[in-house]
């Protein structure tokens, strides 16, 4: 032992060389030995979820700074790298995800982009939604930014999921999730979508509820459009069911005895109340009208067109909102078509033939009220009434052979008179036309058959 | 240590070599060892810097060198004391039959 302390004075020299391998290892190993730790920590973190994980090695200390979601989590996170071999020491500059109260989640769509903001509670549910946004509504660019945040209701996920699903009917809008409350502004995509949202809201997780759903319908439109050109009458856009469908096109049948009515209708839901009723007295304006188009947006009716004389402008200005049921509102933009070029009796006769040929004034059966659908027919003879302005006219009442003859007789009378009155009615002068009743006395049609029947219940005009 | 004897043990093995090979010469070297006061204070410069490696006082790459450092320089003096021995065991044989 004596000796060993001896000997160990002359170990001295050994230092010097000792010395340069030292710096040598220390100045070629440094480098290697932080990345191979880095890679360790790293990997010893692989199972542990984190957020902004960010590891850097100084020498055999290891700095870890991360966002944790539980303190558990915090603190195994740290343990898992203190337990990497070779580690010295951990600098923890680990913290928790802060507290989101209350947790907002939003998705926002507008033209070109939806917009996944506030909090979500994990990476993997943030890559989740992400996912499921990108999915459903495809090609449609997805922006995150959301952050992560502690503090969601249990089954976030599911709620967001479905809330997600609900964007893709959207066509802009934002649905917010508060803690378990629901909030959706916009408008729908579809009309029918907003019926389909709030079917879709019933499916909502346990605990959530719907606070706010302000998704409103597109607008329910309706059109027609009357060429005088193409002599049709072109029906687009919206009625509310089959039913409704038929009837709107037997009206316009009605209302525009030359022109081809062409339906283009669909059957969607979300019409607004009165819908029918209103779209058929509109109908019935319009086809008093040389040339227009009627739009009915929601409750909101817009006329525009050519009347055919001044007196059918102030009428059907002042009229239609009328008939309209309430809440319903009426734009008129009427103008009077340019008069046409005065022509001479004979061809006013032959105009009003070719008019009466085609359609019939129509009244309340056994009256001697005229339908409304005969506006436009009668608006038609006024006008060419106008052309012939020297011209006395004998209005012809006509009836078939049903019934008592005398009934008939003054039936025919009251019904010419009806006529007469109307047209003076209009502005035209009192003393050009005489109305007269025939009864079933000038059949043109055998009586034995309803269609002859129907033929022989007339007005005509007779250009004396 | 069990990571950095694998991940150096090179060096370690270098350091050896040559406590074995500085014990091995020092046995029958001839000359001035180093001062008792001088030993005293290596020693007690020695103690106070595994102290602070035990401590892990120093921060980062310094506390990693240091480590370093005291690890080859243990093994350096481990193997002088084996090495001086060996020699010295070798010498005391041959002695008594020369």
């Amino acid at each position: 032992m004596h000796g060993l302390f001896r000997w160990s004075g002359k170990w001295w020299p050994g230092v010097i060389p000792l010395v340069i391998f030292w710096a040598i290892a220390a100045w070629t190993s440094t480098e290697p030995l932080e990345a191979d730790l880095a890679q360790r920590s790293t990997a010893a973190l692989k199972d542990t979820i984190l957020d902004k994980r960010r590891i850097s090695v100084a020498g055999r200390d290891v700095s870890l700074a991360a966002d944790a979601f539980s303190e558990d989590g915090r603190q195994s996170s740290v343990a898992s790298v203190e337990a990497v071999p070779g580690v010295r020491l951990v600098n923890d500059e680990t913290r928790l995800v802060p507290e989101a109260k209350p947790f907002v989640w939003s998705a926002e769509r507008d033209v070109l982009r939806v917009t996944l903001s506030g909090s979500s509670p994990l990476p993997a549910s943030k890559g989740r939604l992400m996912e499921a946004a990108r999915a459903n509504l495809g090609g449609v660019e997805v922006v995150d930014r959301m952050n992560l945040s502690r503090g969601a209701p249990p089954r976030f996920d599911n709620a967001a999921l479905l809330l997600l699903d609900q964007v893709g009917k959207l066509k802009d809008g934002k649905i917010t999730l508060s803690d378990t409350k629901v909030s959706l502004s916009g408008m729908a995509r579809e009309l029918g979508g907003r019926e389909a949202i709030a079917a879709a809201l019933k499916n909502l997780p346990e605990g959530f509820s719907v606070a706010a759903n302000e998704v409103k319908a597109p607008p329910y439109i309706f059109q027609a459009y009357k060429d005088p050109v193409a002599v049709t009458l072109t029906l687009t856009g919206n009625a509310p069911d089959n039913n409704v469908h038929a009837a709107l096109v037997a009206a316009a049948g009605r209302r525009f005895f030359s022109e081809k009515v062409v339906d283009n209708l669909k059957e969607s839901i979300g019409a607004p109340s009165g819908f029918a009723n209103a779209v058929v007295p509109a109908l019935g304006a319009l086809s008093r009208l040389s040339t227009g188009t009627l739009v009915i947006s929601d409750r909101e009716v817009k006329l525009s067109g050519d009347a055919l004389y001044e007196a059918a402008a102030v009428q059907i200005r002042a009229g239609l909102g009328k008939d309209f049921p309430q809440g319903w509102q009426f734009k008129p933009e009427i103008s009077v078509k340019p008069a046409a070029a005065p022509v001479d009796a004979t061809v006013c006769q032959q105009l009003f033939s070719e008019l009466l040929g085609k359609a019939r004034i129509r009244f309340e059966p056994g009256k001697a009220d005229i339908v409304a659908d005969s506006a436009g027919l009668l608006d038609r003879l006024i006008e060419t009434a106008l052309r012939c302005p020297t011209a006395n006219i004998e209005i012809s009442g006509h009836t078939d052979t049903d019934g008592d003859e005398a009934a008939n007789q003054a039936l025919s009378e009251k019904r010419a008179q009806a006529v007469s009155d109307y047209l003076v009615k209009a502005g035209l002068p009192a003393n050009r036309f005489s109305a007269v009743g025939y009864g079933s006395t000038q059949p043109i049609a055998a009586n034995d058959t309803d269609q002859g029947k129907a033929q022989n219940r007339r007005i005509d005009f007779v250009v004396k | 240590m069990a990571y950095l004897t694998t991940f150096y043990w090179g060096w370690l093995l270098g350091s050896a070599l040559l406590g074995f090979g500085m014990g091995w010469i020092s046995v029958v070297q001839h000359g001035e060892g180093v001062s008792r006061k001088l030993r005293w204070a290596l020693s007690a410069l020695v103690a106070a810097l595994i102290a602070a490696a035990l401590a892990r006082v120093v921060p980062g790459r310094f506390g990693y060198w240091l480590d370093l450092g005291l690890i080859m320089f243990a093994l350096y003096l481990c193997f002088c004391a084996v090495g001086s021995w060996l020699r010295d065991w070798v010498v005391s044989r041959s002695a008594p039959s020369a």
